[in-house]
């Protein structure tokens, strides 16, 4: 984790177009101005130039905000980052594919003992998004993690497979080559909520167990102080406190999205069958999903 | 760069404003599928406000530290908060983290916070509150407390933890503002308790708890009828004279802990001060109060190191005392115990200066009739013509033989005047502190003090709410009569996060009733070098039914002979130290 939040910190000046300089061995100074710091530090701060260490001894010595994990200096700067990038996108290159194999492989076993022509063919987009969700298990204690979910915007299916990552160039693309997404982000957002909630599902129920129980142990002892009023609205009242403090909840909440534009490689066809009929079709790939559909 | 500071992932918001898209019931548990997160999602993609890949990748990664450093059994705050409390000099102690830990991972956010006096009750509720802030739980905040502390804990939040919390001053604040401090007194009272019990809240401090111990009070009906998800409740007297209030306080918090009344009766009351079944209702009381005792590992005090400095008025001042003394006893002959309270005034003043005395007695004398004027007219005369101070000259030696930074205390604003004056001529720089400054005024001039003050002549109104640990000498010019009043002079440097030993310098003029007063307070009571936890509880087991200084009053004007007066105040003092035993001896504090 260590060389992560350095790293993120020496990024994160790096885009603020700020380059930190090594006054001495292990402080850092960095001349950041007003709008900088009110984002850190709120509307009363200066811009000022912000000495900082990661080693502890140190900052006591030079007086240099402190950065670790756990440090308000750091935690000043991962939740200004967390503000950021909100909804973002990027795309996969054509030249990336080999676009004759990709051909050659759709074309395999399409037509079988018939022939088929390409009367001709061209490149567009299909829209995927990438939904960043936070999710927390609300038991007794509380586990929190993030979870990624692809969403194919043609048909609100969430993609199994991994995206090539590494393939992601930053930006979108020529609006003309893209294809129309058929669901909307809401859409998308449930399919991945229902997504999410069935791998939990699959993991198991133990972490509601020991909240379950308390939450009956409370409501038991409810009953018995209200004894006969278990009618009244206090009652009510004091139940549905117990209830929200204890009921075993999954809160789901979308941190950021990015839209990721795939390659599709599109072709018309003509099919000559056996029989020498002869049909026209739209045939379009999808080389991340290896998908090739008629349309 | 997005300027908003709007955090986008609060997972957590009061009911009031939380924004479901939708809640699914399932068997095992509930799932809650927050809008907010969408809903920013769909603003910035109307608006094509895509943020660089870059930035997004960023963010990315911050999002995986922050949810890793949220280990689940440790307190972020603690980390969090590490630089700020080394700047202001805080140093949590165990007891501390182990209570905020218990609170948020044992008790799910409700409990009594029951330690004793001084352990630092404010400290271990600050944390949870923070912890919670962090961990995005809650977001909705009220703190109550008896209006005299309302701006101790707006400035003990704010510099220890770093939370700025409202003041309420309006009706409006109780919905604008997410952190909100109010006197319990306020809250309770139309219209503030209609609105206020409609808000959900996240959580709710109530200070000062055992105020709540009647279930049969407004303050209890309407703490009781609070919307609540968190609560804390702090006090260190959990229980004073009955077990029903413990029942009814543990029933604010988790209804039916205790059971139902009639089966608390019946299981744990022998009487209503003597528990039946003391080991199980400990156990049933473990599970939702927190009590931290002194002596068991949690703090070790510094030492109170008093030095009495004698000091005999000169001819011409032992004259102006006995002539006050004589006719404070006689005007109180003539008016009773009705109009007592001035008299008490000027028969303390004349211990501490003549300039304060002159000041009270002219403002008698602008309410009696012209027949009257006689007397004091001419005792004003022969205060105006004294130039001689031995206190003020006491003291200036006595100063001249310290080093380092000194708080002098007393009680009148004319006195505080003079002892600056004096300390000033003698080449001194002071600073003046009392209750008329506002409340930036009072910080500025304590960081004054701090940074690079010697001396700091203060009023006792305007030390309150202030700590002073970075000073461990304190001059007592005059001395207050009720011991809670003379703890808290104390208690500005005695307390939690004091390194040195504490030196208090008595002056006490020889052969007056400020002798008195020490004799009952050092010699009877022991205030000055030991601290006597739940003074206020003591006080009130007394059962006096007038104020202490009245009560001393009283014996003073009772008695014209030294001797008697001070066996008077020997069986007083034996009083309270009874009432005192009496309180240890309680078997319901054996269940603390």
């Amino acid at each position: 984790m260590n060389a992560t939040f350095k790293q993120l910190i020496f990024d994160f000046f790096s885009l603020c177009e700020l380059e930190p300089l090594e006054i001495r061995r292990g402080i850092w100074q960095v001349n950041a101005d007003d709008a900088l710091m009110k984002e850190l530090d709120g509307w009363r701060a200066r811009g000022r130039l912000l000495q900082f260490t990661f080693e502890p001894d140190l900052a006591e010595t030079f007086g240099a905000d402190l950065i670790v994990p756990g440090s308000y200096r750091l935690n000043s700067i991962v939740q200004l980052v967390r503000r950021q990038g909100l909804l973002s996108r990027a795309h996969i290159p054509h030249h990336f594919f080999h676009e004759p194999s990709i051909r050659q492989k759709a074309m395999a076993g399409l037509n079988p003992g018939g022939r088929t022509y390409v009367v001709n063919s061209s490149i567009a987009y299909g829209q995927y998004i990438m939904l960043k969700i936070f999710v927390r298990l609300k038991g007794l204690s509380s586990q929190e993690s993030i979870h990624t979910r692809i969403v194919d915007l043609s048909d609100a299916r969430v993609l199994r497979l991994n995206l090539p990552t590494h393939l992601l160039q930053p930006g979108g693309v020529d609006e003309t080559l893209l294809r129309k997404r058929k669901y909307g982000l809401k859409k998308a957002y449930n399919a991945a909520v229902e997504n999410i909630l069935a791998d939990l599902d699959e993991q198991g129920h133990d972490w509601t167990l020991a909240a379950w129980e308390r939450l009956e142990e409370e409501k038991g002892r409810l009953r018995e102080y209200f004894e006969n009023q278990s009618d009244s609205p206090a009652y009510e009242a004091k139940l549905q406190e117990v209830k929200t403090r204890l009921m075993p909840t999954i809160q789901m909440n979308a941190i950021r999205a990015a839209f990721i534009y795939v390659p599709l490689f599109q072709y018309r066809l003509i099919l000559v069958r056996p029989d020498k009929t002869e049909t026209s079709q739209n045939l379009s790939c999808d080389p991340i999903s290896s998908l090739c559909l008629f349309h | 760069m997005h300027s908003l500071l709007m955090p986008f992932t609060t997972m957590s918001k009061s009911g009031s404003d939380t924004r479901l898209l939708r809640t699914i019931d399932l068997p095992y548990y509930r799932v809650e599928v927050l809008a907010d997160g969408l809903q920013s999602l769909i603003r910035e993609l109307r608006a094509k406000r895509f943020d660089t890949w870059a930035w997004y990748s960023l963010a990315e990664a911050a999002d995986q530290l922050a949810v890793q450093q949220q280990a689940p059994e440790e307190l972020v705050a603690v980390g969090h908060l590490k630089e700020r409390w080394n700047q202001v000099g805080v140093i949590p102690y165990p007891h501390q983290l182990s209570t905020a830990k218990r609170v948020i991972f044992e008790m799910q956010g409700q409990a009594i916070l029951a330690d004793e006096v001084g352990l630092g009750k404010t400290i271990e509720a600050g944390l949870v509150l923070k912890e919670y802030l962090l961990r995005r739980l809650v977001k909705k905040v009220l703190i109550l407390t008896p209006p005299g502390l309302v701006w101790q804990w707006y400035y003990e939040l704010m510099e220890k933890f770093d939370i700025t919390a409202g003041i309420q001053r309006t009706q409006w604040d109780w919905e604008y503002a997410d952190i909100l401090i109010a006197s319990l007194d306020t809250a309770k009272r139309e219209p503030h308790a209609s609105i206020i019990t409609s808000i959900p809240y996240d959580m709710i401090i109530i200070d000062e708890a055992h105020k709540l111990k009647n279930s049969a009070t407004a303050a209890y009906r309407f703490v009781n009828s609070l919307q609540k998800k968190y609560c804390l409740m702090l006090t260190a007297t959990p229980v004073q004279n009955d077990l029903k209030e413990l029942y009814n306080l543990i029933g604010l918090i988790k209804p039916g802990q205790l059971g139902s009344y009639r089966s608390f009766k019946s299981n744990f009351v022998k009487d209503k001060r003597t528990p039946k079944n003391p080991q199980q209702l400990k156990e049933l009381l473990d599970q939702v109060m927190i009590r931290n005792k002194r002596n068991e590992g949690t703090v070790q005090f510094t030492k109170r190191i008093v030095h009495p400095i004698i000091v005999s008025l000169t001819p011409k001042e032992r004259e102006i005392y006995e002539r006050v003394t004589e006719f404070v006893k006689e005007s109180s002959r003539h008016t009773g115990l009705a109009n007592i309270l001035p008299l008490i005034t000027l028969q303390r003043e004349v211990c501490s200066s003549f300039l304060a005395t002159a000041l009270t007695l002219e403002k008698m004398m602008a309410s009696m009739e012209p027949d009257q004027l006689e007397k004091p007219a001419s005792l004003l005369r022969d205060l105006a013509e004294v130039k001689q101070n031995s206190k003020c000259d006491a003291l200036e030696r006595t100063i001249a033989q310290l080093g380092g930074k000194i708080i002098v205390f007393t009680e009148y604003k004319a006195s505080q005047q003079y002892i600056r004056y004096r300390l000033e001529r003698a080449g001194y720089h002071t600073l003046a502190f009392d209750g008329t400054l506002s409340r930036g005024k009072k910080q500025w001039i304590r960081h004054m003090f701090q940074k690079e003050g010697q001396i700091l002549v203060s009023t006792e109104s305007g030390g309150e709410g202030l700590n002073f640990q970075f000073c461990n000498q304190i001059i007592n010019f005059d001395l207050p009569w009720n011991p809670m009043r003379l703890e808290q002079r104390i208690g500005r440097v005695h307390r939690l996060g004091q390194t040195r030993d504490v030196h208090i310098f008595n002056l006490i003029t020889k052969d007056t009733i400020e002798e008195h007063i020490v004799y009952l307070l050092h010699e009877k009571i022991n205030m000055f070098e030991s601290i006597i936890g739940e003074l206020d509880t003591i006080l009130l087991n007394l059962k006096l039914g007038k104020s202490f200084e009245s009560t001393i009053m009283d014996i003073f004007l009772a008695h014209e002979d030294a001797k008697q007066i001070r066996q008077e105040l020997a069986r007083f003092g034996d009083r309270i130290l009874e009432s005192r035993a009496d309180i240890d001896a309680s078997s319901l504090w054996e269940l603390l």
